[in-house]
């Protein structure tokens, strides 16, 4: 499943990114990696973005709809 | 692009300090982020302070791996040690320098703590010339460096002067610009490049584009796990609850709404206040010089000058200053990119990101810095999209104009409908571009960083290179195009223009002939349609001689039509002269649809 399907508040684990060169290249900068494990802290209204904090590392990051459902996660048993 | 250089004094041996623009990586996603990779590899540095967040270690030390890359002598100030400590985060700095064999510092810039040992450090590096031990990658990735840097020429690593191995790197990572400079050199470079590239792609079954972003976070990660120890925290923090609220759907949308609210109001009681002061010593000096412009031309450009220096330092920079800071400070506390992350499904619908609020708010108070506020947008479409709505935010040279003549003259409600009005055609007008600008918009993507307060001397920074935006870029336009408007009046050009614009003025809009020549000088500057129009009319109690739906045509056409020339000075150096040309005539187009129409409701 897509980031962009999945439950907030439930810990996912990024398994693949999607989509064209630069977009890949600036989540790894900003600091979301294929093998990280996410939560989705908060969904904003009028389907904006999503809060997205990575847990190794507690940055939190913004993603915006399209990019999220270009990252491919799978959920965390607990 | 502005950075910041200061000379200081070290231990008697005095240096230039260059403060370049925060980034990620060398892998430039912004303007900003290119000027810093660009003076980095400029060959005019001698050695590099690298200021890692020590609360978000892991990811910043990414940057670090790459720097050492370049060869170039370096200091780790490892800032932010005592947000680290709160987050849990204790930090072996003893094995950091081992592990990097660069000397780093631990430091609480906001309170000075460490400050001078770093620039004190940064000299020895600049002597000693040693640079740092480069990161060793998998065994692969190795041997196809190994086969790369056999393949570069000597000279090509003396030219460029960085070591032959980061041009390895580069040339593998798919660098543009050393692509392009080894096209020339050595393009058997460049292709063995491409093969190894496509060769670890297949092997690993990595994006090929991604292979040294995910090895550079997979060895910053090591370093982390090796030198860092975390003992997480449990409680739900402040930090939490603050967004709890302020993030919140509803509560959250409150908050946006208080907040510029808040911004806005402030900025005008202070604004108001200062520009009092401001203006009145000048008064006496304006009637003098009134008194005999009448019949010397010099008397008259005189006069021209000290109007557009008062213009300037009475109506714009009053209400600029406060809310500069004001921004700067919701920017630097952190509460801006929450604001972003909230409106940013609402600005998606007129074809923008969240990101955009930041230079349309700018946009109110002044739209030259607004308009070189756009460089944060990363992609070309937001950018043209944010520059082409800019000039539709009422600056405040155009919410003196409503506040005089519709708030004077037909009450505050009116005004405020007058400003409802603007933001809703920005947003159509928004709606409707997005429709029409190529490109395609990638989607949001932006660090939400914790709540900090900023250092003052930050603070007063950031507004000091917007305010000088304004200073250098708009003021002096302002100033000669005053003047220009005082030998067209002494010449009495006036009836000409009038005549020339009446059927506009009077034809389309439905206004007295005499407003043509406002129209025409407040394109040079908004504010002084105002003034002129009380010249024009041979009375400041507007009311008596226009009825209320010409005030109104009037206003709404002064709000929308053509932006004044140092906005269209600016736009021409951010979005090039045709999307410029496409803003002009979209503004006049919008004014005069929206002018005629209220002049036929009313």
């Amino acid at each position: 499943m897509t980031l962009s399907q999945a439950a907030a508040g439930k810990k996912l684990k990024v398994v693949a990114l999607k989509k064209g060169n630069c977009n890949r290249c600036n989540l790894a900068s900003l600091g979301i990696h294929v093998g990280d494990e996410v939560i989705i802290r908060r969904c904003a209204p009028f389907s904006g973005p999503l809060l997205v904090e990575v847990l190794s590392s507690g940055i939190q990051l913004a993603v915006g709809r399209g990019m999220a459902s270009s990252m491919e996660v799978e959920m965390l048993d607990e | 692009m502005s950075f910041t250089r200061s000379d200081v004094v070290v231990a008697g041996l005095s240096m230039r300090l260059v403060d370049l623009p925060g980034t990620y990586s060398l892998h430039p996603f912004d303007a900003a982020e290119q000027v810093t990779r660009d003076f980095l590899l400029s060959g005019q540095v001698d050695a590099i302070i690298n200021v890692v967040d020590a609360s978000v270690m892991s990811r910043s030390l990414e940057l670090t791996v790459e720097l050492i890359e370049t060869g170039l002598p370096i200091v780790v100030a490892l800032n932010m040690m005592d947000d680290a400590q709160r987050k849990g985060i204790t930090i072996d700095i003893k094995a950091l320098e081992a592990k990097l064999g660069v000397p780093v510092v631990s430091t609480i810039a906001t309170r000075g703590q460490g400050v001078s040992s770093v620039a004190l450090k940064a000299l020895h590096a600049s002597k000693s010339k040693r640079a740092g031990i480069p990161a060793t990658y998998d065994r692969d990735t190795e041997e196809s460096l190994n086969r790369l840097m056999a393949s570069i020429p000597p000279e090509a690593a003396d030219k460029l002067g960085v070591p032959t191995r980061f041009l390895a790197i580069r040339l593998l990572q798919n660098d543009e610009v050393i692509g392009k400079v080894f096209q020339e050199l050595s393009p058997d470079a460049v292709e063995l490049a491409n093969k190894e590239r496509k060769f670890l792609a297949d092997e690993h079954n990595w994006p090929e584009e991604s292979v040294f972003a995910s090895h550079r976070h997979a060895v910053a990660m090591d370093l982390f796990e090796e030198v860092a120890r975390v003992v997480p925290r449990q409680k739900l923090s402040w930090r939490d609850r603050i967004d709890n609220v302020l993030m919140h759907p509803f509560w959250g949308f409150i908050g946006v709404i208080v907040a510029l609210g808040g911004l806005f109001t402030l900025s005008f009681v202070v604004g108001d206040a200062l520009a009092g002061l401001v203006e009145a010593p000048f008064e006496p000096l304006t009637e003098a010089i009134g008194a005999k412009a009448e019949n010397s031309l010099w008397w008259a450009m005189l006069g021209g000058l000290v109007d557009g220096v008062i213009g300037g330092a009475g109506i714009v920079l009053p209400f600029l200053l406060p809310l500069l800071l004001l921004m700067s400070f919701l920017e630097d506390v952190g509460y801006l990119p929450r604001a972003a992350f909230l409106v940013d499904g609402l600005l998606h619908r007129i074809g923008l990101h969240g990101k955009s609020i930041i230079p349309l708010i700018l946009g109110y108070g002044c739209n030259v810095p607004a308009i070189m506020g756009v460089r944060i947008l990363e992609s070309t479409r937001d950018r043209i999209i944010t520059a082409l709505l800019i000039p539709f935010t009422a600056c405040s040279a155009r919410i003196v104009v409503i506040l005089a003549l519709v708030a004077g003259f037909l009450g505050p409600w009116w005004a405020l409908g007058v400003f409802v009005l603007n933001i809703l055609v920005t947003a159509l007008v928004g709606r409707i571009l997005s429709a029409f600008v190529p490109g395609s918009a990638p989607g949001l993507l932006m660090d939400i960083p914790p709540y900090r307060l900023p250092p003052p001397k930050a603070l007063a920074q950031k507004t000091w290179f917007r305010i000088r935006e304004f200073l250098v870029h708009a003021w002096p336009i302002i100033i000669v195009a005053s003047i220009v408007m005082a030998v067209l009046q002494y010449a009495q050009v006036d009836g000409y223009l009038n005549s020339f614009l009446s059927p506009l003025t009077s034809g389309v809009l439905g206004l007295p002939v005499v407003v043509g020549v406002t129209l025409v000088f407040g394109v040079l500057a908004k504010e002084l349609s105002l003034v002129l129009l009380y010249a024009a009319l041979g009375t400041s109690d507007i009311i008596s001689v226009m009825s209320t739906t010409q005030i109104l045509t009037f206003t709404l056409f002064v709000t929308f039509y053509v932006p004044c020339v140092a906005t269209i000075a600016a736009q021409i150096r951010e979005i090039g002269w045709r999307w410029t040309l496409v803003s002009v005539a979209l503004n006049t187009v919008v004014a005069v649809l929206i002018a005629t129409t209220i002049g036929r409701l009313g």
